[in-house]
């Protein structure tokens, strides 16, 4: 697997930047809560670089509604998270032993 | 993509390993992620004998291209497309529970701009907190398998979303806006359960 390209990066980038932009009035008000939640998203994955990032965070300093939703956003993605990662299916006791035997190992 | 058309492009670098060196490999960079790869392919068939034979199949192929496989890599997404081709490529055909939804047209429609309203949710975090992780996964598995595979991926298996690219085989934008809708479409299944069971009083 290759790491992220340049070129990908940079649509990224613009993305974040194009929807942060779309996000909030003149007035620096939060409008579009669906569209801020796309962009939590991206930042709570790990996957906004760092100048998106920083930007994201400066404005949850600073806007209530904007801290509020990506507070409440990371916190329901975290317990679903830790829900799901809890509940896995337990593997066949024999799964193993028959995979490396059709391999012949 | 047929098998052949896998086996091409994976044939671009191949490797030439000695019995004992495929050995090593399938023995500690493959049988490492079958508990993994037992659970997506549960969560993509529903069914116990068909995950098994669903890994036990990605586990033949491994083996029989592993000269495609360059060591040190990422043996666990490379695994993981494997699966997810099979499940797609033979298994969904045979599978037990046929497919339903045409899941292209639904993705069109939630990828499509006048989406996002209708699926604007007013989940609570109290409301998850009082879930079992068994109604969260049943709510899960509720979802699109499309959608569903995302949300295993990433939140399950940790996977990068440059990781599920190259295992889905889709841009990484598609990654992107598909998993902000299959999690906006669980949350949506969370709501409706949560009022069912009495769990959301004001939702």
């Amino acid at each position: 697997m290759q790491k992220m390209n340049k070129e990908e990066m940079g649509e990224f980038s613009n993305w974040f930047k194009k929807t942060f932009k779309k996000c909030y009035c003149e007035q620096g008000n939060l409008i579009d809560e669906d569209g801020f939640s796309e962009l939590v998203q991206l930042v709570l994955d790990g996957e906004a670089d760092d100048e998106s990032r920083s930007v994201f965070e400066e404005k949850i300093k600073t806007c209530v509604k904007s801290n509020f939703t990506y507070e409440k956003e990371k916190s329901i993605q975290a317990e679903i998270k830790a829900k799901l990662c809890a509940h896995r299916s337990e593997l066949p006791k024999d799964l193993a032993q028959t995979i490396k035997n059709s391999v012949n190992l | 993509m047929s098998e052949e058309q896998q086996q091409e492009e994976q044939q671009v670098r191949k490797q030439n390993y000695s019995e004992s060196e495929k050995t090593d490999i399938f023995d500690n960079e493959f049988m490492v992620h079958v508990d993994s790869m037992y659970n997506f392919a549960y969560r993509l068939t529903f069914d116990e004998d068909d995950a098994k034979d669903l890994v036990q199949d990605t586990y033949l192929k491994a083996f029989r291209f592993i000269n495609s496989f360059e060591r040190g890599t990422n043996a666990k997404a490379w695994l993981f497309r494997i699966l997810k081709n099979s499940f797609i490529n033979e298994f969904r055909k045979k599978s037990k529970q046929p497919a339903k939804v045409d899941y292209n047209e639904v993705e069109q429609y939630y990828n499509s701009d006048d989406a996002g309203a209708s699926i604007t949710t007013d989940l609570r975090v109290e409301t998850v907190q009082d879930m079992i992780g068994d109604e969260i996964s049943g709510a899960l598995n509720g979802i699109p398998v499309d959608f569903r595979t995302v949300i295993i991926l990433s939140d399950l298996e940790g996977f990068t979303y440059e990781e599920m690219s190259k295992i889905l085989d889709i841009p990484i934008g598609t990654v992107r806006s598909r998993l902000h809708r299959a999690r906006n479409m669980l949350k949506e299944k969370l709501v409706s359960y949560a009022k069912e069971m009495g769990y959301a009083k004001n939702e």
